[in-house]
């Protein structure tokens, strides 16, 4: 430990900011509350502060970004490196620096984000510790008030001096480049140090009613309870302050933004959130968490339990932020978990705390944010809605995708979409892709003609598994446009036709004209080595139907198979997956014998945006390939 | 070929083809995309061949209906711009008066001469393909939706509060600073300008999809506002939308 005098410290606070080749932020008064900022002057600076408006991971993951620059020209490029000073930034709480710890891991996780981390690696954090707490900051009942790593440099006041805790090189070197007069801290700054860290302790006016260890777990207990998250939701105005302003909350959206050319433009990263109404709405309309209560609880599991389970801490660090920010004061946690421990005990459940599950994280190098430019090499319209694109890669890669896996569609200026690859990756040179005009990009993807530029990343998720399936009977359930990406694993099927059993396709569509892959369906039923039936739901007066009229339910009664040897794979709307799950059941079809892909917002692709989450389980990374027994207890999947 | 643009106004201010107009530099660049063909405060030529037509104003009396169907009807594309066309705007705050007495006031004794209705937003009489909020409107958010609409995109506008502007702005919230804000009802897309520069939000933007009207209302009288001033926050700029449920 070090000391510095007040005076001291302000002159190397001031040569900080005299050296141009670095950005000095600190915290600084706005209005009666406080903000990081850049730092033009020493006297600027407000140690005393309580709590910052904004988190510092403002500075890391700012409100709006750009991850990509287009050119219809030329196609996608990353964005120029960013002309990165090194930033001090000059007085941040523990509790904000056990954050940034927590989005560290974060977002490194699977896959790493380099936008995050080219600004975190060329940061140098001085932390100060609390002198004034926020009434609603309850961060050492969280463990987060003090702290003994994470920084570089670490101030606490003591009176006409600061001590100074040296957390890295970095920030020992910053100090003997710009500070004069520092000196080794005597056994009574140790000792004065130590008791002001104490005194934070007892600063909180917050108190929990339980060891705060047992969150996890009393979240688990609580899920169903609806009345509860009714009540505690009703006065939510879905306004999203709770989560703007939250250090740990990482969820964003991409959007284009195209310059008044047209032809050029940027892709964007926006903060999000799941508290608003929106987040989970995808372009049909459907929207996966469509009420408050479900968004409300999303918000506290997602903190407690989700990211508990995947990396091992609560992901709330107690600043309290969200609470002095809500309007109608419905977003304070010490309330609300206080209020669902009384809940347990009225519930007479047995609640333990959880042991910290043991994690690894693991990093398979960098997210890529830009899409590859690929070519629209032929355009088959197969419906008013469906059209089947066939797409070839410019620069002479392969897709190499599994069957069941899903490709980024970019067009430029309008955006990107999640479209699942419904060929087979046996179909080698080009991928296809059939796609329902619904959205921005889809329906503008139908406007392009063949030779036109698009965007591709991917593929992206977990597909089928085709080898796990050899030697087994198969049973195709598709409905709708669920066939699109469980043509993908068919035609792989069929075309290693040998190394499977049986293979029964059962096909159901609204009405006949909206029949996809007509002619291939044709095919299908002039096999010998292909059991298929297919149905419409109604055929109206102007249209012909010969084949079964019914619902896709109508055609297992139809089939006989072994359910023992037999895996289901279906394929369609969320009802579908209701009723045809239930029939196979009842036909005493294994749970784990059921493969269905889920549709969901995914603006990443890659487990990072948040909107294809449900539960602890995101779409994106997870499937949107998974098998029935191991998402039949998540409430939020079908 | 470029489309054809034409803007037209009803009962307004005329205040947002003023912001248009200001657009100046953006307004070049976006004359290279577009041909305008009827555009009152900046020419005197007019047509009736035009394929997207920028409404603005409310509609205020039913002899104005049929003009506005025939605008409908020769456009491909309308886009309703500023809080009177697209929400009504504060000429509702005369739908809870008795119209006889509005008209006296306006007229006088001439009164017999003017008709008048309930103001209402033009999609209550027409089809609308897309909005510009906001009074006055803002003009990136202007600029936004002209571009979405040459590339064939649906123009992207929030369906979330004000709120969260204000966050990312990192304002102190207005309530803070002993305002009332209905913001946190209200649709954003303006980058919440108004509290950015040290005010509140007045909502002229209407509000979002699902509001919680009543939450919101209980926030203004925590806060110390009356429940008639409450209300009256509303009726500013949310008559026609409270008064339609």
């Amino acid at each position: 430990m070090r000391v510095i005098s007040k005076e001291d410290f302000d002159s190397f606070v001031s040569s900080i900011i005299n050296d141009d080749s670095l950005n000095v932020i600190g915290v600084k008064s706005k209005g009666d509350k406080f903000a990081f900022g850049t730092l033009e002057s020493a006297s600027d600076l407000r140690l005393d502060y309580d709590v910052t408006l904004l988190p510092p991971k403002k500075y890391f993951f700012p409100q709006r970004e750009t991850l990509v620059t287009y050119d219809v020209a030329t196609g996608f490029a990353a964005k120029d490196p960013a002309d990165l000073k090194s930033t001090v930034m000059l007085g941040v709480h523990p509790y904000d620096i056990v954050a940034l710890l927590q989005m560290d891991e974060i977002f490194r996780e699977t896959k790493s984000d380099p936008y995050y981390f080219e600004k975190r690696k060329s940061s140098i954090i001085i932390g100060v510790n609390i002198q004034n707490m926020s009434e609603r900051c309850f961060a050492p009942q969280m463990g987060c008030a003090t702290i003994e790593n994470g920084y570089d440099l670490m101030l606490t006041d003591l009176g006409n001096r600061y001590a100074i805790n040296i957390g890295s090189q970095k920030g020992e070197e910053l100090l003997e480049k710009y500070a004069k007069n520092v000196k080794d801290a005597l056994a009574r700054d140790v000792q004065l140090a130590g008791q002001k860290k104490q005194e934070i302790m007892n600063m909180s006016q917050q108190e929990f009613d339980f060891p705060t260890e047992l969150i996890p777990e009393m979240l688990s207990k609580t899920y169903g309870q609806n009345g509860f998250w009714e009540e505690h939701s009703e006065k939510c105005l879905s306004c999203g302050s709770c989560v703007l302003v939250c250090p740990t909350c990482y969820c964003f959206d991409v959007k284009d933004d195209p310059d008044l050319s047209l032809k050029e433009g940027e892709r964007i990263r926006t903060w999000d959130g799941c508290m608003l109404e929106d987040f989970a709405k995808i372009a049909s309309g459907e929207n996966f968490r469509p009420t408050r209560p479900t968004r409300y609880r999303h918000r506290y599991f997602k903190k407690g339990k989700y990211l508990f389970d995947r990396f091992g801490f609560v992901s709330c660090v107690g600043c309290g932020r969200c609470s002095s920010n809500c309007l109608p004061d419905i977003a304070n946690p010490v309330d609300l978990f206080n209020d669902m421990y009384s809940e347990v005990l009225d519930m007479g459940v047995e609640i333990d705390a959880p042991a910290a599950p043991e994690v690894t994280i693991k990093t398979e190098g960098d997210i890529n944010y830009v899409p590859k430019l690929a070519t629209i090499v032929k355009k088959t319209p197969m419906t008013d809605k469906e059209t089947l694109f066939e797409i070839k890669l410019d620069d002479g890669s392969i897709l190499n995708q599994m069957p069941g896996q899903f490709v980024q569609v970019s067009v430029f200026g309008v955006g990107e979409a999640p479209i699942s690859v419904s060929s087979s990756p046996t179909q080698k040179g080009t991928f296809q892709l059939c796609v329902r005009k619904i959205g921005n990009v889809t329906t503008r993807l139908h406007m392009l003609n063949e030779d036109s530029k698009i965007g591709i990343r991917g593929p992206f998720g977990h597909g089928f598994d085709p080898e796990a399936l050899k030697g087994k009977d198969l049973l195709f359930v598709a409905a709708g446009l669920g066939i699109a990406p469980l043509r993908s694993l068919l035609n792989y099927v069929l075309d290693n036709r040998a190394e499977y059993g049986r293979v029964i396709v059962l096909y159901g569509c609204k009405e006949p004209r909206e029949q996809l892959f007509g002619d291939e369906m044709v095919a299908l039923e002039k096999r010998d080595d292909v059991e298929f039936k297919n149905t419409v739901d109604w055929c109206p007066e102007n249209e012909v139907w010969e084949g079964n009229i019914g619902v896709i339910t109508t055609l297992i009664p139809q089939i006989n198979f072994d359910p023992e040897n037999t895996y289901a794979i279906v394929v369609g709307p969320p009802i579908v997956y209701k009723f045809v799950i239930a029939d196979l059941k009842k036909r005493n079809m294994p749970d784990d014998h059921i493969i269905v892909s889920l549709e969901r917002r995914m603006k990443c692709g890659v487990g990072k945006c948040g909107h294809c989450q449900i539960n602890h389980i995101y779409v994106c990374k997870d499937g949107p390939v998974f098998n029935y027994s191991d998402i039949k207890g998540v409430p939020e999947a079908l | 070929m470029k489309p054809k643009v034409a803007f037209f106004d009803f009962a307004g201010c005329e205040g947002d083809q003023l912001q248009v107009a200001n657009l100046e530099e953006e307004i070049l660049a976006l004359l290279g995309h577009v041909e305008v063909v009827n555009f009152r405060e900046v020419m005197k030529e007019q047509s009736d061949n035009y394929d997207i037509a920028f409404v603005e104003g409310s509609c205020t009396r039913l002899q104005d209906e049929d003009r506005l169907k025939q605008i409908r009807k020769n456009a491909k594309i309308v886009v309703a711009i500023g809080a009177c066309a697209t929400i009504g705007g504060i000429n509702s705050l005369k739908n809870y008066q008795d119209l006889d007495d509005v008209r006296r006031t306006v007229y006088g004794d001439k009164a017999q001469l003017f008709d008048t209705y309930a103001a209402r937003p033009i999609d209550a009489v027409i089809p609308v393909d897309a909005y510009v909020h906001g009074c006055p409107i803002d003009r990136d958010e202007f600029l936004h939706v002209v571009k979405s609409l040459l590339l064939g995109k649906k123009p992207e506008i929030p369906n979330y509060p004000v709120c969260v502007e204000c966050k990312k702005n990192e304002n102190v919230c207005a309530f803070e600073r002993g305002e009332f804000c209905i913001g946190p009802v209200t649709r954003a897309g303006c980058n919440s300008c108004c509290v950015n520069e040290g005010t509140k939000c007045w909502g002229c933007r209407g509000l979002v999809d699902d509001p919680n009207e009543n939450s919101q209302k209980e926030v203004l009288i925590k806060y110390g506002l009356t429940v008639d001033d409450a209300i009256k926050k509303f009726r500013l700029y949310f008559g026609w939308q409270e008064r339609k449920k």
